[in-house]
């Protein structure tokens, strides 16, 4: 498959592996044409614990399962043209078609755990493909973060799934949409939602996780594309949209999400002006695109379903081709700067007929299926009673979508040309016909939007099942073509104009950054490194008696925080066993040597000292039907002697010097003393003697140890 | 009788400590020996000794006597007499090493096994 353009690439270009997202696309609408919704599917996996690989395919999730297949086919024929000199690329399309299989099975996971695993799966292969240039540190620290940000929000998502999952009784997703409303009264629904959020919002990139998005745009074109615009970034959404029905009449739900879009849509709007990146400015503006979706969730009326599927729809056919040109340009120039970015439609007339078309559906204007979205997106709006905040909001966002459709489309292309022309040449078809394509397909459903209704109408009803006889298709009327649009366009346009000013205005802005939850971010990894060393200096000293005193001091109150714990009594007696007068000399033997080796100066003595308390416990052991034992301590005691005798000589002759008694050393001595004896005492009255009882009442030959002899 | 054997383990390991705490390399390897005798004792008598009558089955009987000592402590206790020894004699060997290869016995200085502080492996004081 390798093209005669690119003789030195060497080797496939996988254009081939297109055919891999192509013919899952062919099956899923032959399923769909032949097969009624919704298809389940459930094996039995761990049953006693209630998991099963259980699948479930609605309106919705086919919907997801067209653009992540569809738009998928284009990625995967861009993505051969884009790398066709990256040498390390089969890798990157390895990844992709995992990642594509994850999200496939993201959308169309019922079971929860499931989901979850799913749902981490795509957060590992964005991180290795936002990863995959990784020779430069911002790509590493970016992918990182996208890692972090995502992974640690799915971990949270996890506990309020299990959440759900308990007081549900179900572990099926639709099984808790279905047993939403009888939730509303249980006191863990706020905790469980907050954390189910937590996940959607990291992985949709809301407000405060906005940040990580556009660094994630250090990820190849295609894969910025794919990942970062149509589809994963859309499986927050997804999962809020899932749980809407249930959850929709809680005011809890509705502030959180409204709020929470709204904020995001806005502040990240307002960040798209302060970038000059071609790629930052699309990803800025994309997570503005899942700021109002989210918010569109959050409403309550059942138009806003039908508004949420049908600008996630038209927000995957625009923003991918706008990622698409962004790569075509930076593989053109060299640059994704817009301020070198200058008159390229003579140079790239292809590309830039791509651009334009799409900019108008991201603009809302007419002739694209994006004018479709927001007309529904205003109808939706017009249905719910909006704080005048949050109308006002949404005006300015969606100027900032025309401003940022302008730079994307127009300001790039038109104008005299800033770079050598020499410089600058149309890029191959493969990099030309998926942008085209998919903007096509979007004209397509705006002319004809019969081919689109049934599958948005049928995604609306699963997130929105109030949904009544609709139909898409944008009303023409003047008067409302005015009101919901020229306004808008209007600021947009102006926007548009005074977008270098506007950049300089928001200068100021910068002063703000360390405040911004990126700089708690990067604060928060700076914290865990200095934490780490500073916890390694002080605990890994280096100094023998440090480590001893703190594994002492540890076990000790490890051992005060058992007998705390504890209801067993101390029980010590004065009771003489037989020949108590053994034990006594054993004692003895005990105390004195244990004496003699703490004061005496010269090492022998103190060896043979600590001889002698070896000697008492042997004497003790056989006087306590231990002969073996004592066989032992004995032998070992005097074999000790001789081992020493050899080393002894390598310690100098100098005596012992005399050691002041530490205050520390001494607590710890006195408290270890009292401790470790009282913990032995404390088992030995704790209870009968437990095994001896078992071989008195039991039946003969049945003792707990193995018979021998 | 209990009370005067817990006394005198007390004072057993109360010395082991203060000798294993020492900055002399020699008391800290002699603190071992005596702590690990005491520690011994201390699972010993945890076991309630008392029966003179070793753990060992007659031969044709099938039970152990009613009075006979109880075999668990004594197996666990074996086990650690033998590795004890074993440590004793690797730590006699080590300290003497240590001590003439860095020329003194303040066990607080013998750090050649301690990667240096401009080692890369710990981690530096990150400046922000």
């Amino acid at each position: 498959m390798s093209h005669a353009s690119h003789p030195e690439s060497g080797g496939s270009t996988y254009l081939w592996l297109a055919a891999v997202p192509f013919s899952l696309f062919l099956l899923l609408t032959w399923g769909l044409s032949r097969h009624a919704l919704p298809w389940q599917l459930d094996i039995p996996w761990i049953p006693s614990l209630g998991l099963s690989l259980a699948f479930r395919v609605d309106g919705f999730s086919a919907q997801m399962l067209a653009l992540i297949t569809g738009i998928g086919t284009w990625v995967f024929v861009y993505a051969s043209g884009y790398l066709a000199h990256e040498p390390r690329r089969g890798r990157l399309f390895v990844v992709l078609i995992l990642f594509m299989l994850a999200m496939v099975g993201a959308v169309t996971a019922d079971n929860l755990i499931l989901l979850f695993l799913f749902w981490e799966l795509t957060s590992i292969t964005s991180f290795l493909l936002v990863g995959f240039n990784h020779e430069p540190a911002e790509a590493r620290a970016a992918s990182r973060q996208a890692l972090l940000v995502t992974m640690g929000g799915g971990l949270a998502m996890l506990g309020g799934l299990v959440l759900l999952g308990q007081m549900a009784g179900t572990w099926t997703l639709s099984g808790i949409v279905a047993a939403g409303p009888t939730l509303a009264n249980d006191p863990r629904l706020p905790y469980a939602l907050v954390l189910v959020l937590l996940g959607a919002f990291t992985k949709s990139a809301q407000f405060p996780f906005h940040f990580w998005l556009p660094n994630a745009m250090s990820a190849p074109t295609p894969v910025s594309a794919y990942l970062h615009s149509a589809t994963m970034v859309k499986l927050g959404i997804y999962l809020m949209a899932r749980l809407d029905p249930a959850f929709n009449d809680l005011l809890f739900w509705e502030v959180m999400l409204i709020g929470s879009g709204t904020v995001t849509a806005v502040w990240a709007a307002v960040l798209a002006l302060r970038e000059r990146d071609l790629k930052r400015i699309l990803a800025r503006s994309t997570v503005s695109a899942l700021g109002t979706m989210t918010l569109l969730i959050g409403l309550p009326s059942a138009g806003a379903g039908l508004a949420v599927v049908a600008f996630m729809f038209a927000h995957a056919l625009y923003k991918a081709p706008l990622f698409m040109v962004a790569g075509n340009i930076d593989h053109a120039t060299g640059t994704r700067n817009i301020d070198q970015l200058l008159g390229l439609r003579r140079a790239m007339p292809w590309t830039a007929a791509a651009a334009v078309l799409a900019g108008l559906s991201m603009a809302g204007l007419p002739l694209s299926f994006g004018f479709v979205a927001k007309d529904i997106i205003a109808v939706a709006k017009a249905e719910s009673e909006l704080f005048t905040l949050v109308s006002y909001a949404t005006v300015l966002v969606n100027a900032v979508a025309i401003a940022v459709a302008g730079v994307a489309a127009v300001r790039v292309f038109w104008g005299p040309l800033e770079l050598p022309r020499n410089q600058v040449h149309e890029v191959s078809w493969r990099m030309l016909l998926p942008p085209l394509a998919i903007v096509f397909l979007g004209m397509e459903f705006e002319f004809f939007p019969a081919l689109a209704d049934p599958l948005l109408l049928a995604a609306a009803r699963s997130i929105a099942p109030g949904l009544g006889e609709v139909s898409l298709s944008a009303a023409y009327d003047l008067e409302a073509l005015l009101s919901a649009t020229g306004i808008t366009a209007l600021i947009g346009l102006l926007f548009f104009l005074a977008w270098d000013r506007m950049h300089e205005a928001l200068h100021t802005l910068n002063r703000f950054d360390r405040y911004g939850p990126a700089a708690l971010y990067d604060r928060l990894l700076h914290g865990l490194a200095r934490i780490a060393a500073w916890h390694t200096r002080h605990l890994q000293h280096g100094r023998v008696s440090g480590y001893l005193q703190l594994t002492l001091a540890a076990l000790l109150s490890m051992g005060m925080f058992g007998w705390l714990h504890t209801d067993s009594r101390l029980e010590l007696t004065w009771d003489w066993p037989d020949h108590a007068w053994a034990w006594a000399v054993a004692c003895l033997l005990l105390v004195a040597g244990a004496a003699a080796a703490a004061t005496l100066r010269t090492r022998i003595a103190v060896l043979m000292a600590s001889g002698l308390v070896g000697y008492g416990s042997a004497v003790l052991f056989l006087f306590a039907g231990a002969p073996d034992l004592a066989l032992t301590q004995f032998a070992v005691e005097t074999v000790l002697v001789v081992v020493a005798a050899s080393v002894l000589p390598h310690y100098g002759t100098a005596p012992l010097q005399q050691e002041p008694l530490r205050a520390s050393s001494g607590v710890l001595a006195a408290a270890a003393g009292i401790g470790f004896s009282a913990a032995g005492a404390f088992e030995q009255s704790a209870g009968e003697w437990r095994t001896r009882r078992v071989v008195r009442s039991d039946q003969p030959g049945r003792g707990p140890w193995p018979q021998c002899g | 009788m209990s009370l005067i054997l817990m006394l005198a383990i007390s004072i057993a390991v109360a010395v082991g400590v203060l000798l294993v705490l020492s900055r002399d390399v020699f008391r800290l390897i002699v603190g071992l020996a005596v702590l690990g005798s005491a520690t011994n004792l201390i699972v010993f008598a945890a076991a309630r000794p008392g029966g003179l009558i070793p753990a060992v089955i007659e031969a044709g009987a099938t039970q152990l006597p009613a009075a006979a000592a109880n075999p668990l402590p004594q197996a666990l206790v074996l086990t650690a007499i033998v590795i004890g020894f074993a440590l004793l004699c690797f730590a006699l060997v080590l300290g003497a090493y240590l001590a003439r290869q860095g020329g003194q016995q303040n066990v607080d200085r013998l750090t050649a096994a301690e990667p240096a502080a401009t080692d890369p492996v710990k981690p530096p004081v990150l400046e922000q």
